[in-house]
């Protein structure tokens, strides 16, 4: 009994070495598959060293030692495989073997077929269960019991004379058994413990990650700018919890969100810290203690510790983010860590912004040139229309002037992104006067829209191009007289508008390249408006009737 | 000058034939809303010369003059508001364009121009694109038929005829245009054209021999035409 104790004594202390190397910069415990080399090399050494030290450690009993030399083979077997138990083992063998002793023969064979077993041991386990199962405490008491058996067979089997094996097995079998199936048990729930901890703190830290992620997505799309920042900071600010949070631009702080932001004001020109990310293109950290941070705008501010971080979009500087700690408070190098990926994450979410406004920018200049296009085509024929009534009827020919310079203003002066069903039917009905003075009683239009859509957002220059299409493309290639129609009504709470014409014409102008330039661009922007979802649907009914539908849902309409 | 002004809005032709007129050079014989109605006019009055637009329902001025038989084709004045493959083609084929509006002075050069062709008596050469459909007329409308449709074309005193599996349409193109401008109708008697896409089989008569369509239908073929039709066939 006095020995398992003393044991017991033993292995308590390579418990306290397990325990002090895992909360060491060095303890890494990966997943075996992504383990390095050098990662293996760690585990190896650290193994074969609590291997030889309980050797060094046992106790003599009859010329021989009650040691805990296999709880490093064994678990090694059992983290790392057969192969690094099996390296173990050996190196824990062959000391034990020139140890010397009547049993350092039996003693180094069983160190090896231990170290073996543990691996065989993992191998059965992880390719039945998955990889997590060989390191539960349970499986290192059961695979060590049946590890120190064996091992005591093993002596009975080798080490000569028998019957001084046999006396030293009855004295020590008990308590090594017991002692080292226990210490393997506590010194594996310490290392899944301990890795555990790591998940736990892997994942909370993702988790907050991607929640600033989605949080910022919104208000940075529309750039960086001193309005969105603000805005900005708090998110930072919340999620990771620290005294305060500031974003700058390379000129001035944009925002400050915190602890002294009675005297971190928007529009104060930067710290040095500042300037000093922003020419390196490096994060910057003083943590209070060796870098002392001094806030240099009051001396009262009780702010001690700051990252700063350069926001580099397109390989240019356009800001910083500092995150502040106060003096009482260590910075915690998780929030440094996530600070810095903060900086990408931002970094990638405004480019995105860059890259979308560019986008919506190439859209309005493809309209803005389908109009230069057509523009002058409907100028021309409208000169020419007037000119002809003004011989006969000068002042229609007058209303007609104020129709065609309504129609022209209408195209100069326009919001570039988004107005009101209103603001596009005047402009169709600026449109259609003069077409109706073109085609005389071959064009007849009907509008017919619910007034409660008047204020129905859409994007600009969307009416006139459909009506244009059914006019120019339709109706005028008609030999008899046509009609056109705009119906606008709600349709399961979606704001519809079609646009109809009689001519039917739309395969055959598909057909002979002829669609207008006008169709592709309205769907393109109605798709942006919607963020990608197509809104604009055609129905052709050959010689019959051709029907240009938008479907806008009441969200996007009403905005 | 005897002329004829087509164009499809009405507006345009009225204040084209006032221009005009107050030229004191032309006579206006009348004004067409579109190639239809013009074919029938050019036929009718036989201008001297024409005004016409390029951009007209159905059938554009481009096909239309196509369509024209070159014994009777008027000296072709290209009237357009604005169009770059319009311009394009004018430098190659037209007499003459005008750009709308119509200023008095530009038209003042144009007639001169018209005046001195007539008095050479030369006439420019107008290259038209081979016809893909036909105008017909069916009823009151127009229809315009496929080429590939047509099994055969056929004249007589009422007029020239194509006759396809959904029946026959009076055309107001001549035979002579239609051979022309239609490279799969082959003259086959003298007042016959076969489509030769849609022959199945030629047998030999006594003194004629008779082609016989994939719908059935059964062509004359004069001795006169036989040996070039088979020499188109065997071409082709």
């Amino acid at each position: 009994m006095k020995l398992l104790f003393s044991l017991i004594q033993v292995a308590s202390f390579f418990l306290f070495v397990a325990y002090a190397y895992c909360n060491s910069p060095m303890f890494r415990m990966r997943r075996l598959e992504t383990a390095s080399r050098q990662d293996l090399a760690v585990l190896y050494l650290f193994f074969s060293v609590i291997s030889i030290g309980g050797t060094y450690l046992g106790l003599p009993v009859h010329g021989a030692l009650a040691n805990t030399r296999a709880i490093g083979p064994v678990l090694a077997g059992l983290v790392g495989g057969p192969y690094l138990g099996l390296a173990v083992g050996l190196t824990g063998g062959l000391h034990r073997y020139f140890y010397g002793g009547f049993t350092a023969t039996a003693c180094g064979v069983s160190t090896t077929v231990e170290g073996l077993l543990g691996g065989v041991v993992h191998l059965y386990l992880a390719r039945r269960f998955g990889s997590e199962r060989p390191l539960s405490p349970v499986t290192a008491f059961l695979t060590m019991m049946v590890a120190e058996a064996l091992q005591m067979i093993i002596i009975l089997l080798v080490a000569r004379p028998f019957s001084d094996a046999l006396q030293l097995v009855k004295v020590i079998a008990f308590p090594m058994i017991a002692a080292n199936s226990a210490g393997a048990a506590i010194f594996m729930s310490i290392l899944k413990d301990r890795r555990d901890l790591y998940d736990q703190v892997g994942a909370a830290s993702t988790a907050r990650a991607l929640r600033i992620a989605g949080r910022t997505l919104g208000p940075l799309a529309k750039g960086f700018t001193p309005e969105v920042a603000p805005e900005l900071a708090k998110i930072i600010q919340e999620e990771t919890g620290v005294g305060a949070v500031a974003i700058t631009d390379t000129q001035t702080v944009l925002a400050f969100v915190g602890i002294g932001s009675d005297h971190h004001k928007p529009g104060m020109a930067l710290a040095a810290e500042c300037h000093r990310a922003i020419t390196q293109h490096d994060v910057l950290f003083m943590d209070g203690a060796h870098e002392p941070y001094h806030c240099g705008y009051s001396d009262q501010c009780t702010l001690g510790s700051v990252l700063v971080v350069p926001l580099q979009v397109d390989g240019e500087v356009i800001g910083t983010i500092k995150l502040f700690e106060p003096a009482s408070k260590r910075f915690l190098s998780i929030n440094r860590t996530l600070g810095e990926g903060l900086a990408h994450l931002l970094a990638t979410q405004l480019l995105r912004a860059r890259y979308q406004e560019q986008k919506n920018l190439l859209v309005l200049a493809e309209l803005k040139l389908a109009h230069a296009q057509i523009n002058p085509h409907f100028l021309f024929n409208s000169l020419t229309t007037i000119q002809a009534i003004m011989r006969r009827d000068a002042n229609r020919a007058r209303e007609l002037l104020n129709h065609l310079s309504t129609f022209f203003r209408m195209n100069l002066k326009r919001s570039p992104e988004f107005s009101t069903l209103e603001e596009e039917l005047t402009h169709v009905n600026a449109y259609l006067e003069i077409e109706k003075a073109r085609f005389q009683e071959q064009l007849t239009v009907e509008i017919d829209v619910d007034p409660t859509m008047l204020q129905v957002k859409l994007p600009t220059f969307t009416l006139q191009p459909l009506l244009e299409n059914a006019i120019k493309h339709g109706i005028a290639d008609k030999l008899e007289p046509g009609s056109a129609r705009i119906h606008a009504f709600w349709e399961d709470g979606a704001a519809r508008i079609d646009v109809e014409d009689d001519a039917g014409t739309y395969f055959e102008r598909k057909e002979r390249g002829k669609d207008g330039l006008g169709l592709g661009i309205v769907e393109k922007r109605i798709r942006n408006l919607l963020k990608g979802e197509s809104g604009l649907t055609v129905a052709c009914d050959p010689h019959v009737r051709t029907c240009v539908s938008i479907r806008i849902p009441a969200e996007e309409a009403r905005a | 000058m005897r002329t004829l002004i087509v164009d499809d809005e009405m507006h345009v032709r009225e204040e084209l034939e006032t221009l005009l007129s107050e030229t004191g050079e032309y006579l206006v014989l009348g004004t067409c809303s579109n190639a239809i109605q013009a074919l029938r006019a050019v036929k009718a009055m036989r201008p001297e010369v024409m005004f016409l637009d390029i951009h007209m329902p159905r059938v554009d001025g481009f096909q239309f003059l196509g369509m024209i038989d070159p014994e009777r084709m008027p000296l072709v004045v290209f009237v357009t508001a604005y169009d770059e493959y319009a311009l394009k083609a004018f430098e190659e084929s037209a007499l003459d364009y005008l750009l709308k509006p119509v200023q008095a002075e530009r038209l003042a050069r144009t007639t001169e121009k018209l005046k001195r062709f007539l008095r050479e008596g030369s006439r420019p050469a107008y290259e038209s694109p081979s016809l893909e459909r036909i105008p017909c007329i069916s009823g009151h409308g127009i229809k315009l038929v496929d080429v590939a449709e047509i099994d055969f074309v056929r004249s007589s005193e009422s007029g020239v005829h194509l006759v396809t599996d959904k029946g026959e349409f009076l055309t107001e193109l001549t035979l002579t245009v239609l051979e022309a401008k239609v490279p799969i109708l082959a003259r086959c008697h003298k007042q016959i054209l076969v489509n030769l896409r849609q022959i199945d089989e030629i047998t030999r008569q006594e003194a004629s021999s008779l082609i016989r369509t994939r719908s059935g239908k059964l062509v004359p073929v004069s001795r006169r035409f036989l040996p070039q039709l088979k020499e188109r066939l065997l071409i082709r």
